[in-house]
């Protein structure tokens, strides 16, 4: 029977032609990797190897935040963006976090690190602000 | 004669239902390949690159053999490639879920995501059952078109 | 049966049928609102109206919005039957980007619908794209420019780009590479030490302004 090999060819044409489209908008070789979470634990464990990252309303960031921290929020994005990126280096790794897990502010962060500075090695912190309090005791 | 002609009738109804599901499905997904790409990357089954590659293939695929289902081309071309799509994907889907993974995407790309697992899996089952039910019907009749060199009347349009 | 009668005859009929069969009694106009804020906007701002359709009054319990971006209002406490109001939920867009979805969860306590989550869609319109908004050098990289490409949103045209740097150890050359699309290459003068520079992107006509990132990071690069 031809006729399945026929239809498999057919196919590639127009396939071929969306590719061609969109060949600059797509990654070809790998993933753009979904939020990776990383465990207190873990983000300790890495010691001066990790920037950590407060994407926290100013607020609370004057309030308490982990020693070292960054500010980076959505609200002033365009103002800390320069900040942070003039202390980060491409060996470290970098964490987010925010309030607690319902909170969406560290996983947008890390999304934008990740889509428009381009950043590898980005992490948002399991169990957030309120894990690493957990974890000071 | 009234009764084959409704039988047949039956049969070409089942050809365009089946037929447009296809195309239907395959245009949601040529509509958002990049998503499309993602969601088969979820199933964690095949490496980034060939997933992305199937994202802009596999749509075209489903769109001409719902075609070939309607427009009784390339029919049983178009029936076996459908079946096995449709198996290859129950199977992979199945997987998915012993294995714990989290996919969003069902026949219907994005828009069905929503649905819950069971839902998908009755849909896909039903699909399967009807892409059979006509093999086994074009079976039957090309099986005694050989055998008594007669054609039936229900399977007259075949040839 | 003239017209007229005809015509109460309908209405009366349809308004059984449109008349609420939801024995909710505080009835939303719409739990979901999508605003289109202008480019200069600094906050969207949603209403969700709601009326009291019952006979008891409805009571606010709480109600609290998924971030810390998004204030909601209730202008009282207490509804009466019959009585309309409206919940103001005020997002403020600070540097955001894209289609913005927040959450106000309000609790009632009205025993049929004790919880409804109104949703605000809010579509920030983008004048430029800068992709990517960060391009970085390791110590001791050969300093070639790298390229950064600007696009202009479909609802918006732009025909010159303004781009300066804030340190003059980064050059930037601006190039017009097709309709709407803009080139910047960045180029650092050596890269034997740390240094930062922020990259000002001025559209043409735009009061709005956009940055890039340009650094020599002080470690070689990593492959």
């Amino acid at each position: 029977m031809r006729q399945a090999p026929i239809l498999v060819a057919l196919a590639f044409l127009p396939g071929i032609g969306q590719a061609i489209y969109f060949r600059d908008k797509v990654s070809w070789q790998s993933p753009i990797p979904a939020s990776e979470m990383v465990t207190v634990a873990q983000a300790r464990a890495w010691g001066g190897k990790a920037i950590w990252v407060d994407a926290r309303p100013d607020a609370e960031f004057e309030q308490d935040h982990v020693s070292g921290a960054v500010p980076l929020n959505e609200d002033r994005w365009n103002e800390l963006l320069p900040r942070f990126l003039a202390t980060w280096s491409p060996e470290k790794r970098v964490i987010v976090y925010c309030s607690s897990q319902s909170c969406n502010a560290s996983r947008e962060v890390a999304r934008r690190l990740k889509d428009e500075a381009q950043l590898k090695n980005v992490f948002v912190l399991e169990g957030g602000w309120e894990g690493w309090l957990k974890s000071r005791k | 004669m009234a009764q084959v002609a409704k039988v047949k009738f039956l049969w070409r109804i089942v050809d365009l239902i089946i037929g447009g599901v296809f195309i239907y499905a395959g245009v949601i997904k040529a509509l958002d390949p990049i998503r499309f790409a993602s969601d088969i990357d979820n199933y964690k089954i095949l490496p980034w690159a060939i997933s992305v590659r199937l994202a802009f293939y596999l749509p075209w695929l489903e769109i001409l053999c719902g075609l070939a289902l309607i427009a009784r081309r390339l029919y049983l071309g178009g029936l076996s490639i459908l079946t096995a799509l449709t198996s290859i994907f129950i199977v992979a889907t199945i997987a998915a879920k012993i294995r714990g993974l989290d996919i969003t995407c069902g026949c219907f790309g994005h828009a069905s995501k929503n649905w819950s697992f069971t839902g998908h899996l009755a849909l896909d089952l039903a699909i399967l059952a009807a892409l059979l039910a006509i093999w086994t019907h074009e079976h039957t009749c090309r099986n005694r078109l050989f055998r008594t060199a007669r054609l039936e009347p229900v399977c007259r349009d075949i040839v | 049966m003239n017209m007229r009668t005809v015509r109460l005859f309908l209405a009366v009929t349809l308004s059984i049928f449109i008349c609420p069969i939801a024995r909710a009694e505080l009835k939303w106009e719409q739990t979901t609102v999508e605003l289109h804020p202008a480019v200069t906007d600094k906050e969207a701002v949603g209403h969700f109206k709601y009326q009291n359709t019952g006979n008891k009054p409805v009571r606010f319990q709480s109600v609290h919005t998924s971030c810390g971006c998004t204030a909601a209002q209730t202008q009282k406490d207490e509804v009466p039957p019959g009585e309309k109001g409206e919940i103001t939920a005020t997002f403020k867009i600070g540097d955001r980007t894209g289609t913005q979805v927040k959450t106000v969860t309000v609790d009632t306590d009205d025993p049929v619908n004790a919880t409804t989550v109104l949703t605000l869609k809010a579509v920030i319109p983008q004048v430029l794209q800068i992709n990517p908004g960060f391009v970085f050098w390791g110590q001791g990289e050969a300093p070639k420019p790298k390229t950064i490409v600007v696009r202009v949103g479909k609802d918006f045209s732009v025909k010159q780009l303004k781009v300066t740097s804030s340190s003059p150890d980064f050059e930037t050359k601006v190039a017009q590479t097709g309709k709407g699309q803009f080139k910047v290459d960045v180029q650092p003068h050596d890269t034997s030490r740390d240094m930062a520079a922020t990259l000002t992107i001025q559209p043409e006509g735009s009061s709005k302004t956009f940055y890039a990132t340009a650094r020599v990071t002080n470690v070689p690069a990593v492959q």
